[in-house]
């Protein structure tokens, strides 16, 4: 009786440990496929397949190189820019792409359970909550540790006095004006301070059927707050950290930047749907002609001339708040690189870093993305890119690049809180700018402490 | 009198047709018509129908990029493995709750049931890592084996309710006659209670083809990726490609559009095994 | 040699339910016992997952959520929006299914409906959020048509107005869902015998009284089962509310489920996350004890 039991037990678990042993590598996988979960231990990799020739550098070494840009750069760069890294190195580099939008999740469940890709591509506002957490290798001591000088960087982002994420591009965010509708509207003179801005606003909204601004807001990607709201007090020299610590209550120049976003949406200068609009919808918005002026990334240009060739569009310096008169700061996001604590290749991973900034791919990469360089010896060649990618990044050099975002703890969050309380003052349920400044400064308070 | 009363009946029901067809396929229609224009022009207002720039360029894409065609095939590979073995499992299950009553019936029903209600968003990460204590991370089976267990409970339940209207006579006279519980359940059972197999298939096939977060979460190369994680990689950070990922789902309803209208004579077909009931 | 072959036989009959079993149940508990177990764990810790050494603090998660507005605020949502999803399933569901069983329409014409009538249903989550988000935006075709038809005199903000927000993701996903309803209905109406419907004509019955005396009690199983399982699967969506609207405008569509993400993946505060979890596993535990004992009563 206990036996017919036992027995059906056992087979129970052997026929498991069978499905679990087909599914290892049973499948019709490719050869080539790599050993799945073995790189989070210290077993040897066996090398998927030396088929290098004599005279090119061998290494039994495969590294995973987990990113977004995939997508975002033209159909089989990447790999190609790898494959060169592979020639000179002998070390493979297997790409996997994921979602954007996903990517913070799938590092995350892929740092708790160790199975992270070697070198992964990060978002600045992601780095304090992944170097707390130990997934991400401290990138000084790497770079020391290769010999790697790092003084041509253009920036690193850092986490308790040590690097950990090496920007390799940088994307600007400019102000876009459509020429079409300025000139249909009347208007002749870019705005260069605020209440001209309103001004402008207003007279294409009387004027044509476009608005005047648009601000995404949208929750799951709070990243307008950045970049649409918070260019705004950067452009007039403003700040809202302080020694390190928020500085929202009682900050003039955040105030005055709150009260001017807060009168363009009250005097219907912004786009409607502002409060779920994504970026990429504003970018839709403003191709569409619908929009006369925004705040977007620069690698939005390509795009932009390609949907709608017969527009003319124009860049200016984002104009600042009356009576400014300083250096304008302009907001930049990067694609960032680091390297995963759970790699068991560091030392490789931090090569192929430093191969992705050395002024000649840097090069490469920028300008495939309508970027900057994270190398400031980089040189890359814009003259294939339009002219008025010129023009912005003239714009550019003139300003300096800030985005006070970037390492802070639980960045995405901060913004998302932030959004939520700008959002209840712009829909008149809190009243008063000092009140909402106050909420969200109460909310990001815990997480400085 | 009756054939008019049948005639205004008629109309009555037709009109409803085509106002359900309406709701429930204009949102289709507005994909199709998007994965054929360009981009920018999906936004145009006021809205553009049919275009004349009306191109194929989103489907060539698609169609031409080998990693795309390996999503389609991984897609349809795991789901339709995900049917046959829930059906099995699910019929063996099902036999079990709807011809027995033994200790604890009702617990391991509730069990059933209240597995799947803890939001799968919390379970990911300790999931993968049983998944990897498994070795079966970036397998088919890793997600085989997930889907099974989304789509087993309502499969349970769906064919329990099933073979509890089918009288229990039928398959007892087999016993009686000496026949094995595997004939009764098989031969006798099975095929009469295929509507419900159909309808379960259906919603586990729908469940496989349309997972998205475990497939993201639980693969990590480009050949083992579904096509939920596909479209998802069209999504960039600056741009979306609007009309690829409407292509893609085009594509991929295509076939499963084609399975369906291949099983539902079932759903007819059953109607004459009304005969053997009660 | 006899009594044991008795014994023996006793065993059998006993075992052959649990034989049946097996495999459901190996998966299972194989599968989902242990996360679930890790996760009810993981809500009376702080800092898990983050760190290493996760410190035990017993039902503090549990009290600050319920001290949590959002949470509150989310519950309420996700009661409108599984509350409506559920019912309009049902009836759209239930209607459609009624409406393709006519015998108005040829099998030709019937087979064409039947594919519209599925289409929503061969979507994944993020391609109907984007294709609605394109519908509903303020230049999106649906103001477009409404707006030519004279029935709206400015563009509404479906989605970006607060007021409007809740309504237009529960009907996204009721647009979304009630195919699976519909199909299990027309399974369901198939396994009624046509002999009660000649049974009752005879006696006189019409279609409306035909509806409620034998398809609902007919159906009602198959109807009790669904309404279950949608509760259940409803109370957890998530892709689609996160892709539509992210939970907002504000907090206007947070629902539990995204409520629990951003505790756990932007705010890093797993424990507080599986709290939340714990929640809607005791809420869907009991809607199952409720079930089972339905059933059971009807049996």
């Amino acid at each position: 009786m206990k036996k017919k039991l036992f027995a059906l037990l056992t087979v129970g678990i052997l026929s498991l440990s069978l499905l679990a042993c087909a599914g290892n590598g049973g499948d019709d996988a490719p050869a080539d496929e790599p050993a799945v979960t073995d790189d989070a231990a210290t077993t040897d990799e066996t090398p998927d397949d030396t088929d290098a020739d004599d005279v090119a550098p061998t290494s039994d070494v495969t590294l995973e190189f987990q990113q977004w840009w995939g997508v975002e750069l033209p159909e089989g760069f990447l790999a190609d820019l790898v494959s060169r890294f592979t020639d000179e190195t002998g070390i493979q580099i297997e790409l996997l792409s994921n979602p954007f939008a996903d990517t913070r999740t799938q590092i995350m469940a892929g740092a708790a359970t160790a199975t992270m890709a070697d070198v992964v591509g990060l978002d600045g506002s992601w780095v304090y909550d992944f170097a707390n957490q130990g997934a991400i290798s401290n990138l000084t001591q790497l770079m020391a540790d290769i010999g790697m000088d790092d003084s041509e960087l253009s920036a690193q982002v850092q986490f308790e006095g040590n690097t950990y994420m090496i920007p390799a591009t940088n994307f600007a965010y400019p102000m876009f004006v459509n020429l079409d509708i300025l000139e249909e509207a009347g208007i002749t003179d870019m705005p260069t301070t605020w209440s001209e801005f309103i001004a402008a606003s207003e007279q294409v909204v009387a004027n044509t059927d476009a608005s005047g601004f648009a601000i995404p807001l949208e929750a799951s990607s709070p990243h307008g707050v950045q970049n649409q709201y918070l260019s705004w007090l950067w452009a007039s020299g403003g700040r809202f950290m302080e020694d390190g610590r928020p500085n929202l209550v009682g900050n003039s120049d955040l105030i005055a930047t709150t009260e001017f976003v807060k009168d363009m949406f009250d005097n219907g200068v912004i786009a409607p749907g502002s409060f779920t609009m994504r970026e990429q919808d504003m970018v839709e918005e403003f191709t569409n002609g619908r929009v006369a002026f925004m705040i977007s990334s620069l690698a939005h240009l390509f795009m932009i001339t390609e949907g709608a060739p017969d527009m003319n569009i124009g860049f200016i310096d984002i104009p600042v708040m009356d009576g400014y008169t300083g250096q304008s700061g302009m907001t930049v996001a990067n694609w960032g690189l680091g390297v995963a604590a759970n790699s068991p290749h560091q030392e490789e991973a931090m090569m192929f870093i430093e191969f992705l900034l050395s002024p000649e791919i840097n090069s490469a990469l920028v300008v495939a993305a309508s970027a900057f360089p994270g190398n400031v010896n980089a040189d890359p060649d814009y003259s294939a890119s339009p002219p008025l990618f010129l023009d912005a990044f003239e714009i550019f050099q003139r300003n300096f690049a800030i985005n006070e975002f970037t390492g802070l703890p639980t960045a995405e969050d901060l913004m998302r809180s932030m959004n939520e309380e700008l959002l209840l003052f712009l829909d008149g349920d809190t009243a008063t700018v000092g009140e909402m400044l106050e909420a969200t400064q109460a909310r990001w308070e815990p997480v400085f402490n | 009198m009756v054939g008019r009363k049948k005639w205004y009946a008629k109309v009555v029901i037709i009109i409803a047709l085509v106002i359900g067809a309406f709701f429930a396929g204009f949102p289709v229609l507005w994909m199709v018509r998007s994965s054929f224009l360009p981009n920018p022009q999906i936004f145009a207002l006021p809205p553009i129908w049919i275009s004349d720039t009306f191109s194929l360029d989103a489907y060539r894409a698609v169609l031409t990029n080998p990693m795309q065609i390996r999503f389609f095939l991984n897609s349809y590979l795991i789901a339709m493995l995900v049917v046959v073995f829930t059906l099995i499992v699910a019929i063996l299950a099902s036999y079990s709750f709807s011809r027995f009553n033994f200790k604890g019936k009702s617990f391991i029903n509730t069990f059933i049931i209240s597995v799947q209600a803890v939001p799968p968003i919390t379970l990911l990460i300790p999931y993968m890592s049983l998944i990897l204590f498994l070795r079966i991370f970036n397998t088919y089976w890793a997600l085989i084996l997930t889907y099974m267990l989304f789509t087993l409970p309502y499969a349970i339940l769906m064919l329990t309710g099933y073979m509890n209207t089918l009288p229990k006579d039928l398959d007892e006279a087999v016993l009686i006659d000496g026949g094995s519980r595997r004939v009764a359940l098989w031969r006798i059972l099975v095929p009469t209670a295929i509507p419900g197999l159909v309808s379960v298939g259906m919603y586990t096939f729908m469940l496989s083809w349309n997972e998205y977060l475990f497939a993201l979460v639980l693969t990590r190369t480009n050949d083992m990726r579904t096509v939920p994680v596909g479209i998802n990689l069209l999504m960039g950070q600056h741009a979306f490609e609007w009309n690829q990922m409407m292509a893609m789902s085009v594509l991929g309803s295509l076939p499963v559009l084609a399975l369906f209208l291949f099983f539902q004579r079932y759903f007819i077909a059953g109607m004459t095994s009304g005969s053997v009931k009660s | 040699m006899k009594a044991r072959a008795k014994q023996i036989d006793v065993f059998n009959r006993k075992s052959t339910p649990y034989l049946y079993l097996f495999p459901t149940l190996l998966l299972m508990l194989t599968l989902i016992v242990m996360p679930i177990i890790m996760v009810i764990g993981y809500s009376f810790f702080d800092n898990v997952i983050v760190i290493d050494s996760p410190e035990f603090v017993g039902l503090a998660n549990y009290i600050s959520l319920f001290q949590d507005s959002t949470f509150w605020v989310s519950i309420r949502n996700t009661a409108f929006f599984v509350g409506f999803s559920v019912l309009f399933h049902l009836i759209l569901g239930m209607t459609f299914a009624m409406l393709l069983n006519t015998r108005y329409l040829g099998n030709l014409g019937k087979a064409v409906f039947r594919v519209i009538y599925v289409l929503p249903w061969v979507f994944t989550a993020s391609v109907i959020a984007i294709l609605w988000r394109l519908m509903l935006s303020p230049s999106g075709v649906l103001n477009y048509l409404l707006e030519s038809f004279g029935l709206i005199a400015a563009q509404v903000e479906w989605l970006s107005n607060r007021q409007f927000a809740l309504m237009s993701v529960t009907f996204v996903n009721i647009w979304a869902g009630y195919p699976f309803f519909m199909i299990s209905i027309l399974a369901g109406l198939q396994g009624i015998s046509s002999d009660l419907y000649e049974a009752s004509a005879i006696d006189g019955a019409n279609a409306v009284q035909q509806f409620f005396r034998i398809t609902i009690p007919q159906l009602k199983p198959i109807l009790i089962s669904l309404i279950m399982l949608d509760f259940v699967w409803t109370t957890q969506q998530f892709a689609l509310i996160w892709m539509l609207t992210g939970g907002g405008p504000i907090n206007a569509t947070e629902m539990l489920s995204t409520f629990i993400y951003k505790q756990g993946f932007t705010r890093n505060q797993f424990a507080m996350a599986s709290a939340s979890a714990v929640v809607i596993l005791l809420i869907c535990t009991a809607a199952a004890i409720f079930y089972v004992k339905v059933q059971k009563a009807r049996d």
